[in-house]
Parts: C-alpha cells; structure tokens; sequence
C-alpha cells in the first residue's frame, strides 16, 4: 500500500511538519475533524494489523478522556459564567467545555498521526532512509538496529533470571532489592553482548564511515511528495472549514 | 599468516595470557587450535585480526603478519577484506533483521555496487544451503542455521581466511555435524584456508590438516599432525583441558593403541575387545515425580512421564524438542496449560527439595562472594565448609561468582542447589560449553551425590556421558516422549530418527557382531 511504500523520511518529516502546524492551533473543530481524516487515510492507504492498531488507539482515547474531565473539572473561572451547557445531566460553562474539547482533540490528533507512522513503517527501512536521505551517520543507525535486535534477548534473560531466583528460594526480600539483584547479571549479560556484537560487526567490516553502499536504496520518488502535498491540502481545507464556520482560533496560552 | 613470538598481557593479570607464540597456517589450509576453556583462544583471535593490540587494555608483543603486510598497520576494517570470523554465539554476532539484510550488511561495507550484491547473495546462500530462508526473520532461525548465515556473511566478502571460535559450542549433535560437513565441502570447492579454535576435537578429525596445542600456561606445546600430538601428549591433554577424540580415548583405556593412535571408528574396527554391558540398572523402581498429560502452549502435547526416585535419568533429543520445558514442568518453575504434574513436595518448600541448575549459572547467583552465595540459604558454617571442599572452590570463597571460570561457575551453581541435601536435582545441559577436565569434575561431583540417593534429571546431548552414567533415559521429539525406559534398550531403537547418536561403546560392540 501506499504508505507502507512511500520513503519513510518524506512521511517523517510530513507528520513531524503537521504536528508542528497543529500545535499552533487551538480549537476543538479543527483538530476533530483532522483525526478523523488521518484514520481514514491511515484505514484506507495502509497494510497493517487493524486489530493492533484499534488496541494502541484505546490508551490514547483513554488519555484523551480524561484529560476532558479534568480540564472541566480544575478550570479557570470562566468569563460569561451565566454561559452553561448540559453535559449528560451536568452544568459547565461553555467555554472550558471548549477548551477541554480542544485538548482532547489534540491529543488524538497527536496520536493518529503517530499511529500513522508506526504502523506503515519498517524500522529498517526507516532507518536506512535516515541514513540515505537524512544523513544521519551509520555508527548511530546501526547501533540503533544491533540494540532494537536486543530488546526481545533482554526479556527472555529477565524471564530466566526470575525463574533461577525462584528457585533459590527468594521472596522474603523487598521489591527494590529483589531487582537490585536482576540488575547485575542483565546488565553483565548485556555488555558482554554488546561487546561481542561490536566485535562481530568490526570483522565484516564495518567502521562507522559513511563511505558505504546500500543493498536496499531507498530514494525519495516522485509519488512520495504526493502525502505531503495531500496532507498539507488535507489540513488546509480543514483550516478553511473552520475559519469559515467561525471556530478558528490560534494557541494563545489557553490553559 | 605467520605469528612470531606474540606474548599478550592483560593489566589486570599478573601473568600473561599468551607466551611467546609462534606459527604459520598455509593457503588453502586447515589448522585446528585446541586449548582449554580460558586458556587465551579468543584473545589470540583478536590478535589475528588486529582487534588488538588497538583496543588492548595491556600490552603485547611479537608480530602478526598476513600476506606480508603487518596486521596491526592495516586501517580498521581494512583486515576484514580478507580474513573472517564466525563466533561462537549465534545470537550475538547480527546486527540487522532478515538473512539477505545480514549477508548485504558486509558487501554494503566493502562498498560493492548494489547492482551485483543480489546475485553474489542467492550464490553464497545457495552454497550453505540457506537458499529458502532469503527473505525470513533471522530470530525465527535455528541455532544451526544462524551458524551457516554467520559464515555466509564471511563467505560473501570472499576472504582468504575463516576463523572459526568454537563455532558448533551452541549447536546440538545433529546441528554441529551438519556444519562441519558443510565446512568440509567449502574445504574442497574454494580456496580458504581454515583456522578453527576448539576444545572439543571429535567432529573435526577428518577436516584437520595440522593442530596447534595452546596449554594453560599460554604457550603453544605442540604443532604437527593431530596423530603425533595425541600419541606424544596422551597423557596431559586431559589436564590441559583438551579433549580427545572418543575413539582415541577409548583405544588408550583399552590400551589397544599399538603403533599408530586411531581416531576414527574404522581405524579402530577389529582392534577392539567386547565390553561386557556391566550397566547399574534396575535401581528406584518407585516414582518420585511425573506429568499426567502435560501440554504447555505449542511446546509440549500431552506428555505422560515419571522420574523414579533415586534415578539418574538423561533427557535428550534435539534442540527445540522441548527438553528444557519439560524439566521446567516437572521442576515447578512453570505452570503446565493444562494437565496435571505431581510429586511429593508441599507447595511452599518445594524449592528445598527440588534443585535447578539453568543453563547459564550466572543467572541464579544472588551474591557477592562465593562463600555467601553457598550460605545464602543455609547459615551453617561447617556445611559451607564441607560444600565448598567438595566441589573444589574452597580457595575462592571470597571472589565475586562472576569472575570465577565457566567450570567453577557451574560447580558453584551446582553446589548451592545441594547443599540443603534437596531430594532431586534438575542439570540443563551442565557440560556445555565446559573442556574436559571440568566436564569430568562435575560429573564425578554429580555421580557422588547419585550415590548417595540424590535423583538426577540431567539434560544433555552427550551420548556419552548418558551411556556412561545414565540409569534411565528420556528421549524427546517434537514436544512428545519418543521413548522412557532403559538406556540400553533406547539403542537398540532406531536413534537416527531421534536425532540421536549411539555411544562409542555400542557401535563397537554391534561392529563386532558384523561377520567377517
């Protein structure tokens, strides 16, 4: 699908240009109809796990809940207090409603968008791009790669070390000393494979320079300008939208 | 490559690791070094490499020279154009996701133009038989076939020398020979030369053209064919922590060595008495412990077993069989998914009857010393004592557990499983990874405590070893019990379909009984 194919510094730099536009912003019209917009195109332009991707939303919308609540709740006196709306059998005036909903939108706009590029994004290929497009150094890159390779080693270790511990007979201790005592051989493990992972990728050649080539090029294409052309346009008519309707309002230290 | 009186010392080691060490290894030839567990092999491949003395914290001395030119002038990385490593940890020695991502990773370094690294990929794949798994995940990889991607990935920088750190230390039997045959193929179809770093010698007999022999001491005692080494130093290799081959080692107990010492089993054929099956059998026909149709996850189906009491039972069979889960299971350190596991144990002092020793001791030591680390769960002093004596730590009771030996890790971790005397003790794969002489510690250590009543349950793949001390044995296949019983009987099973190999012992005495 397109946004898992596109180049993945384009829709990087995209998303990291509209959060930034975005949190000029600050009214509840526009960041809505955002989010909605950028699930569709995330439903509509990309392969990926739906079920996942609706799991990792729920926090979000969870966060974004509760913010609402509180805002309302611990608001500010408001101005024109006479000025109230029924929420579900509850008085609140109209504007901290307003700039509850806006917060709450933020976030889920903040979200979807992060979503976005993690669910369509292979961390590989992201970070090949980096590299390629970015220019960002090999010896950081794929160090990243070699320490994303560990995370799923460390767990299983963290798995045995607790099993081992159980056997000798632990469980009079505290909490924090009981990982105290995990600390040690993780982290002896983990620098002696680090260590031992360095080693090996020295002896295939690697230095750190960027004089190197790429078995996978990924260049920036025509068509990968198309998501920051239609996400800008997206947001524009958005913007028109609620300027037109009256909601528009720029962040000017609510709250 | 030629090395000239290379001595290496560390600054935190009053002696050195190496000692004036010299030697040469010819093109297109295979060198086998053997040399103990710590004896400074891993350290010589950083010198061969110019690792060191760059990132050396001591100093070293003597020259590394490989195709006349200085190791230690080359720039960094400028060595790895011609010589190449596999390491012994597969896990460790990837940085990237997939097998062709991993295999470009070195060709990307060299620079080669993208254009011509696909076909160079599907060519060195192809000739480790790798070829399907191109695209997969190399987590999802067997131990055996991360080994051949690691030599893949050497093979694909076209070097004129693999070195190879105990390259078969992590793979089961069946994985290791697979391997070695693959090697010997490479032997002679390319031009390679071979510097293998060993301490266990049996599957690479066929493939050596010359051996070196490092001592504890850090000196090379020995550089010649295998044969004249075996015959001129018989009788230190085992305190060198050098194993010899089976075969070899057999012939000498039998002392029907002759002129020449023989290392396969062809040489031995008809040269070798019968030996009478005196096995310990029939003991502990009471159950201690067992599973009633076990299952856990995809691992384990509906496993029905029971470990006799007073039994030294062996559980073997290949890697990924289940054999760990399964000891686990019966250990108590996991919950089966369903099914029933019973012994005679209450639930909270279960761990005072029941002993595990996991595969990497470092993992159960909770201490700073030693001393405590045996007196962590029982304060008597004299006990401490007595534990410590018996599995010959007593002159270190006050280092740090993590800075001991990979042999005296073990014994520790064996040690504080025994010393509340617990009624059963479960090995997973004790020996591994460990040279010959500690390999032979332990086991008498494991064998006294047989003696004395304990119940064993061991996990291993040295058929050996189970023939020598088993008294039952578990074989295990695809998360089922293939066969429990008697490990006479298992022989005469069909093992290659186990995955398994019969001991030396058996395959003389059928040997024999062929007509001829």
């Amino acid at each position: 699908m397109y946004l898992n194919e596109m180049n993945p510094s384009v829709k990087a730099l995209t998303i990291l240009g509209l959060v930034l536009v975005l949190a000029l912003l600050f009214d509840p019209i526009t960041p809505l109809l955002f989010t909605v917009s950028v699930i569709i195109i995330t439903f509509l332009f990309g392969t990926f796990r739906k079920k996942h991707y609706l799991l990792y939303l729920l926090p979000f919308t969870i966060f974004a809940f509760g913010m609402l609540w509180t805002t309302i709740a611990f608001a500010d006196v408001p101005k024109n207090p006479g000025d109230t709306v029924n929420l579900i059998g509850w008085e609140v005036p109209r504007e901290d409603l307003l700039v509850a909903l806006s917060l709450s939108f933020r976030v889920l706009a903040f979200a979807t968008l992060s979503l976005l590029f993690m669910f369509t994004t292979n961390m590989v290929e992201f970070l090949l791009s980096l590299m390629q497009q970015l220019r960002l150094p090999p010896k950081l890159a794929y160090g990243i790669l070699a320490g994303y390779r560990f995370l799923p080693m460390l767990k299983t270790e963290f798995g045995q070390i607790q099993a081992a511990h159980r056997v000798r007979g632990l469980g009079q201790e505290s909490r924090w000393k009981r990982y105290r005592r995990f600390a040690v051989p993780l982290l002896a493990g983990a620098i002696r494979k680090a260590e031992r992972t360095a080693v090996a990728m020295e002896s295939k050649g690697f230095t750190g320079s960027r004089e190197r080539t790429f078995y996978r090029n990924l260049s920036i294409r025509k068509k990968d300008w198309l998501f920051p052309a239609g996400m800008s346009l997206l947001l524009g008519v958005i913007l028109f939208l609620s300027i037109h309707f009256g909601y528009f309002s720029w962040y000017q230290g609510q709250l | 490559m030629n090395v000239s009186n290379l001595t290496l010392n560390y600054e935190d080691r009053e002696e050195p690791v190496l000692r004036d060490i010299s030697f040469s290894v010819n093109e297109k030839e295979t060198v086998l070094l053997l040399g103990a567990s710590g004896s400074g092999k891993s350290t010589l491949t950083h010198c061969l490499t110019g690792l060191y003395p760059r990132e050396l914290e001591g100093s070293m001395e003597g020259r590394v020279i490989f195709h006349d030119k200085p190791v230690a002038d080359a720039l960094p990385g400028a060595v790895s154009r011609s010589i190449g490593i596999v390491f012994q940890d597969p896990e460790t020695q990837f940085c990237m996701l997939t097998v062709e991502d991993e295999v470009a990773f070195g060709l990307e370094n060299l620079q080669v133009d993208p254009e011509v690294m696909e076909e160079s990929i599907d060519a060195v794949l192809r000739d480790v038989g790798l070829q399907e798994k191109k695209k997969a995940k190399i987590t999802y990889l067997s131990g055996g076939e991360k080994q051949k991607l690691a030599l893949a990935c050497i093979l694909v920088m076209n070097p004129t020398m693999i070195i190879l750190d105990e390259p078969t230390a992590n793979l089961d039997p069946v994985a290791t020979e697979a391997f070695v045959s693959l090697l010997e193929k490479l032997k002679r179809t390319t031009e390679v030369s071979f510097f293998v770093i060993e301490h266990d010698l049996d599957p690479w007999v066929s493939m050596t053209d010359r051996v070196l022999m490092l001592g504890r001491d850090g000196r090379i005692f020995y550089d010649g064919p295998l044969r004249g080494g075996l015959q001129q130093y018989a009788g230190d290799l085992k305190s060198e922590g050098i194993s010899m081959p089976r075969v070899s080692e057999l012939a000498l107990q039998a002392g029907v060595v002759g002129s020449s010492i023989p290392l396969t089993m062809e040489e031995l054929k008809g040269r070798f008495p019968i030996i009478s099956g005196d096995r310990h059998k029939g003991e502990g026909k009471e159950s201690l412990l067992g599973a009633e149709h076990v299952s856990w996850k995809s691992v384990l189906r509906d496993v029905d077993v029971s470990v006799e009491k007073g039994s030294f039972t062996a559980v073997v069979g290949p890697n990924g069989s289940g054999k760990t889960t399964l000891c686990r299971l019966l250990a108590g350190i996991t919950a089966p998914s369903s099914g029933e596991i019973w012994h005679p144990f209450g639930k909270k002092e279960r761990f005072s009857h029941v002993g595990y020793v996991f595969q990497n001791p470092e993992h159960q030591f909770l201490t700073d010393s030693v001393w405590e680390e045996v007196a962590y769960s029982s304060a008597d002093h004299a006990q401490v004592k007595r534990m410590l004596e018996w599995c010959g730590l007593t002159n270190h009771a006050d280092l740090h557990p993590f800075r001991l030996s990979q042999g005296q890790k073990r014994r520790l971790s064996v040690a504080t499983m025994l010393v509340n005397d617990q009624d059963v003790l479960f090995l997973d794969e004790p020996t591994f990874g460990q040279d010959a002489a500690s390999t032979e510690h332990l086991m008498k250590l494991l064998e006294d405590k047989h003696r004395s009543g304990t119940t064993i349950v061991m996990i291993t793949h040295d058929m050996e070893l189970v023939d020598v001390y088993a008294t039952r044995v578990i074989a295990m296949k695809e998360g089922q019990i293939a066969y429990s019983g008697d490990p006479e009987e298992l022989w005469e099973e069909d093992v290659e379909a186990l995955h398994l190999k019969r001991p030396l012992r058996v395959q003389l005495e059928s040997e024999a009984y062929v007509p001829q």
